[in-house]
């Protein structure tokens, strides 16, 4: 058997899943008001799969603007445009041309894509159109659940392939806790009890003894607690 | 494959049945979706470029692409020859005024049958100056001497006859090769290429005791007297022997002369019978008799008349190899009585022409031998298509060879290298997948309305009487678009799976390996998939379906559209039971606040399109979608509810009053209900501070 991954050799694209939310309306209209010329900037990637931030956004949240305007007797200009990946230098550079005699910019990239855009050009104004809110995925058609919190320490291989830090309220290393009520959490009756559906997980891999140890404190240093955090792969650093 | 509307078909990789199953390569499902859009005049003109004799084609065509219809699966084939003859019947297309002529050279043409005016028909668009001559006194070759009145009127066959004139190609009548004019003598006059398409003006005969009696008539003769001099005579008792389409035409004619009894004989069984159903089914409903698998012995007589016909009963027809090759039974002698035998057996050339032309080769059935790819006979600068190289061809083949030999001669004559590339094979789209089949909505077929069968033996009338513009659009909205449905660009998809999850029909898959969606021909062109991709990724593989996004701003550059006050703009779903009269009244009475934007589906629309509507000017915007039992692709109604409420929670957020917005389900065969709510939307608006 040929590994799965080699399946998807020689293609394009393969995503990290960070799930973003559209920004309320009223608040981009606030940001971007007084702007004469705006460009409308999608991003390829994560947010085009969670339909926050693609080319069909760009063109909802254009026409979005444009009509605001009208309403209000005002004039403006609203370009469309997108990239593959808003967090790569060099895909962002070719959007220069276009957005050079823009006032502003309504990124509807994730954070890191606002950011990287802001960084190459200082002298625009670029604003967040979307709330980067998590890593994780669909569970079903146009339902996304947070996955994981990026801690930094993954402790996936003892707990069943279910992560009780992005998953669990209080991210709890030894749980269920009291507020665990048929198999729901007491924050949300829509949110599963994670440490139950770790348990039945041990449960059905024959490993429930592993629920008796108690697992020390987590080091959190490894996760936000600490940024920015980096990461670098020696091998590929180039010297300058 | 690429036309008018189509244009660049490089999207299209499996090409829909219907029109690779006909020798034209019409566009049969282009047309019938610009019908299923209303859009008539475009439809004909799609139709006529490709096909030089719509009308006729429309009536008398075998339509092998209903047989290849994927509507086959479901219920029923589309119409497609019917609507083609709504168009034909209906509209028209005005010729470019200044046609000239690009090149100097002239073109002969021997006949103005199908395969003569299609040659006539191309190579005049191309450039040249053609003159057809024809041996009788009026154009349309076998159309109008051997088909008779009652399937196909003469007026369809002029209307085609003079589009073709109005292209610039001559038609000398009464002018017969090798009496009147000669191949030198064309030679003389300076014409630089001769097509010969003259068809198959014999009758084949029966090498059987009897055939010379009194009251053997020969079929094409037969038809050839009804149906120009008018003049035929028979007895009272007719059979006709035979059961191809010749023979049913030939009993059908007989019984519009009135004799007592029209029977027909033929070796084949009712299944073998080389026509189709319809008109085996016209024949025995008109009244004749059918006698399957009898084979002639002999024609009996009496005082040199005939008498009747002794027969055989046939063993088989076609022998282990599948040669037509009949065996008898021995002793089974019977006999049919009659007083006058039509022998309609087949056709066959009548060569004498081509007396002192010893170059062109010639088959023992007596069809000139062409190359089958350039039409040319083995003698430079002559070409030959049509039944006389066919042997036996139906009006589609001819055509197709008169329109290949056009592009040869052209080829031959510039010295280049001209390819049409809708002859071009494309694998065909594969029949629908069987658990899809139950997905799809059955869409009754639309009937042909025919006088009463009491009615018609008085005259010779049209029986079938054509769609109306009603019927005609309801019988296209069941086709499927196969082949030119959704597509997705490999380059921009990002494999979200969208369109995966969300298709009514479970079209849309990732293939094994691949990370982009692929859509295959099952797709039924809902439009769900377009709207909902995040990328934009997909689109429908012709331009012809815009979404309603070309009739928005279409109704924009009106530039009296300012002054109207309130505007307000309707989407509607076409596919409710398009009823002509009612569309026209609701028109009528909304015509100064409304402006119609008929979609096939409304699930097509894009929520940003109704955005851009108040965007450019729209006072208030109207959907009205079909009620859920009615909905063409059965799931559609759900999303356009979603998609509007979305709509509505953007334009709230906007501040807009909720009055400019309405969503309204209901059918719009119902106009009164519509009228109705426009009235009172209007009335809103009008109130209200827009």
């Amino acid at each position: 058997m040929k590994p799965a991954l080699h399946n998807f050799q020689n293609k394009k694209r393969q995503f990290l899943m960070i799930v973003a939310a559209s920004k309320p309306f009223q608040e981009i209209k606030q940001m971007l008001s007084g702007f004469k010329k705006v460009c409308v900037l999608g991003c390829g990637s994560c947010v085009t799969i969670c339909h926050t931030g693609g080319e069909k956004q760009v063109a909802e949240l254009a026409a979005q603007i444009r009509l605001a305007a009208k309403l209000e007797g005002r004039q403006v200009e609203v370009l469309e445009d997108s990239t593959l990946r808003q967090c790569e230098w060099e895909f962002i550079d070719d959007i220069k041309e276009i957005i050079k005699d823009c006032d502003a910019v309504l990124s509807i990239a994730c954070g890191v894509g606002v950011q990287y855009m802001a960084e190459r050009f200082p002298r625009i104004r670029i604003f967040p159109g979307v709330n980067t809110t998590f890593m994780g995925g669909p569970t079903e058609q146009g339902i996304f659940w947070e996955r994981c919190a990026g801690c930094g320490n993954c402790i996936l291989a003892t707990t069943g392939g279910l992560c009780p830090v992005s998953r669990c309220a209080k991210s709890l290393m030894n749980g269920p806790c009291g507020g665990s009520q048929n198999g729901k959490c007491e924050v949300s009756q829509e949110t599963p009890c994670v440490w139950n559906q770790i348990y039945d997980q041990l449960d059905t891999q024959q490993l429930l003894a592993t629920m008796e140890t108690i697992v020390p404190p987590k080091d959190w240093t490894t996760g936000m607690e600490n940024h920015p955090r980096k990461m670098v792969i020696e091998h590929l650093v180039m010297k300058k | 494959m690429a036309n008018l509307y189509t244009k660049s078909d490089k999207k299209i990789n499996e090409e829909a049945p219907c029109i690779l199953a006909c020798p034209i390569r019409q566009d049969a499902r282009d047309y019938v979706q610009l019908i299923a859009r209303g859009r008539f005049s475009e439809a004909y003109r799609l139709v006529r470029e490709r096909n030089p004799l719509p009308s006729a084609c429309g009536r008398i065509c075998t339509h092998p692409c209903e047989t290849k219809c994927r509507r086959n699966s479901t219920e029923a084939p589309i119409a497609i020859a019917w609507l083609k003859r709504f168009l034909g019947d209906n509209f028209s297309e005005e010729t470019r005024k200044n046609f000239t002529e690009k090149y100097p050279e002239k073109i002969a043409i021997i006949g103005a049958g199908p395969a003569g005016l299609a040659a006539a028909n191309d190579l005049a668009l191309l450039g040249y100056s053609c003159t057809i001559f024809e041996s009788n006194p009026t154009p349309g070759g076998m159309l109008r001497m051997g088909v008779p009145t009652y399937r196909l009127p003469r007026t369809a066959i002029d209307n085609d006859v003079e589009f073709i004139k109005k292209l610039g190609a001559e038609i000398k009548y009464n002018t017969t090769l090798g009496a009147d004019i000669t191949f030198d003598s064309l030679k003389k006059e300076g014409f630089s290429a001769i097509f010969i398409s003259v068809g198959l003006l014999e009758s084949r005969t029966l090498n059987i005791e009897g055939v010379n009696l009194e009251g053997v008539l020969k079929g094409v003769s037969f038809l050839h007297e009804v149906n120009t001099a008018g003049n035929a005579k028979i007895g009272k008792n007719v059979l006709v022997i035979g059961g191809g389409a010749v023979a049913m035409d030939c009993a059908r004619t007989a019984l519009r002369l009135k004799p007592d009894k029209v029977s027909v004989a033929c070796l084949e069984s009712r299944k073998e019978m080389p026509t189709t159903d319809f008109e085996i089914e016209e024949t025995i409903h008109e009244g004749a008799i059918l006698y399957n698998s009898v084979g002639p012995k002999r024609i009996i007589g009496k005082n040199g008349k005939v008498s009747g016909l002794e027969t055989l009963k046939v063993k088989y027809v076609f022998d282990e190899q599948k040669r037509f090759n009949p065996a008898f039974y021995e002793g089974s002698e019977s006999v049919i009585e009659a007083d006058t035998i039509i022998l309609a057996i087949g056709q066959a050339s009548n060569l004498s022409f081509l007396k002192g032309q010893e170059g062109i080769q010639v088959t023992r059935g007596g069809t000139i031998i062409v190359n089958p790819h350039t039409f040319s006979t083995a003698v430079h600068g002559i070409y030959a298509g049509g039944d006389v190289v066919l042997g036996r061809g139906t009006m589609t083949e001819c055509m197709a060879q008169g329109k290949k030999a056009a592009i040869s001669i052209h080829n031959a004559l510039r010295n280049a290298t001209l390819k049409d590339e809708k002859w071009a094979e494309k694998p065909a789209v594969p029949d629908i997948a069987a658990p899809k089949i139950a997905l799809i909505k059955k869409e009754q077929k639309q009937d042909m309305p025919t006088m009463p069968s009491d009615k018609r033996l008085d005259n010779f009338e049209e029986v079938e009487l054509g769609f109306s513009l009603n019927t005609a659009v309801k019988e296209a909205q069941r086709c499927m678009n196969c082949g030119a449905g959704a597509f997705v660009d490999d380059n921009l998809c990002v494999g979200c799976l969208t369109c995966v999850r969300i298709c009514p029909f479970e079209v849309p898959k990732i293939k094994k390996g691949d990370t982009t969606a692929y859509i295959d021909g099952d797709c039924q062109s809902c439009g769900l998939c377009i709207v909902e991709c995040p990328a934009k990724a997909i689109s429908f593989k012709t331009p012809l379906e815009d979404r309603g996004k070309d009739s928005l701003e279409a109704i924009f550059k009106d530039k009296y559209i300012q002054g109207v006050k309130p505007l307000i703009i309707n989407f509607y779903c076409q596919y409710s039971a398009y009823k002509e009269e009612k569309e026209r009244a609701t028109d009528n009475l909304l015509v100064f606040h409304f402006r119609r934007i008929g979609v096939l589906g409304l699930g097509k629309v894009d929520p940003s399109l109704y955005l851009k509507a108040f965007e450019l000017g729209a006072h208030g915007l109207l959907i009205t979608a079909c009620k859920d039992d009615e909905c063409h692709f059965c799931k559609e109604k759900e999303w356009v509810e979603k998609r509007t409420k979305y709509t509505t929670q953007i334009l709230s957020g906007l501040g807009m009053d909720a009055r400019r917005f309405q969503i309204q389900f209901v059918s719009s065969q119902n106009g009164k209900e519509i009228i109705d709510i426009a009235f009172k939307m209007v009335e809103e608006l009008r109130n209200s501070s827009i």
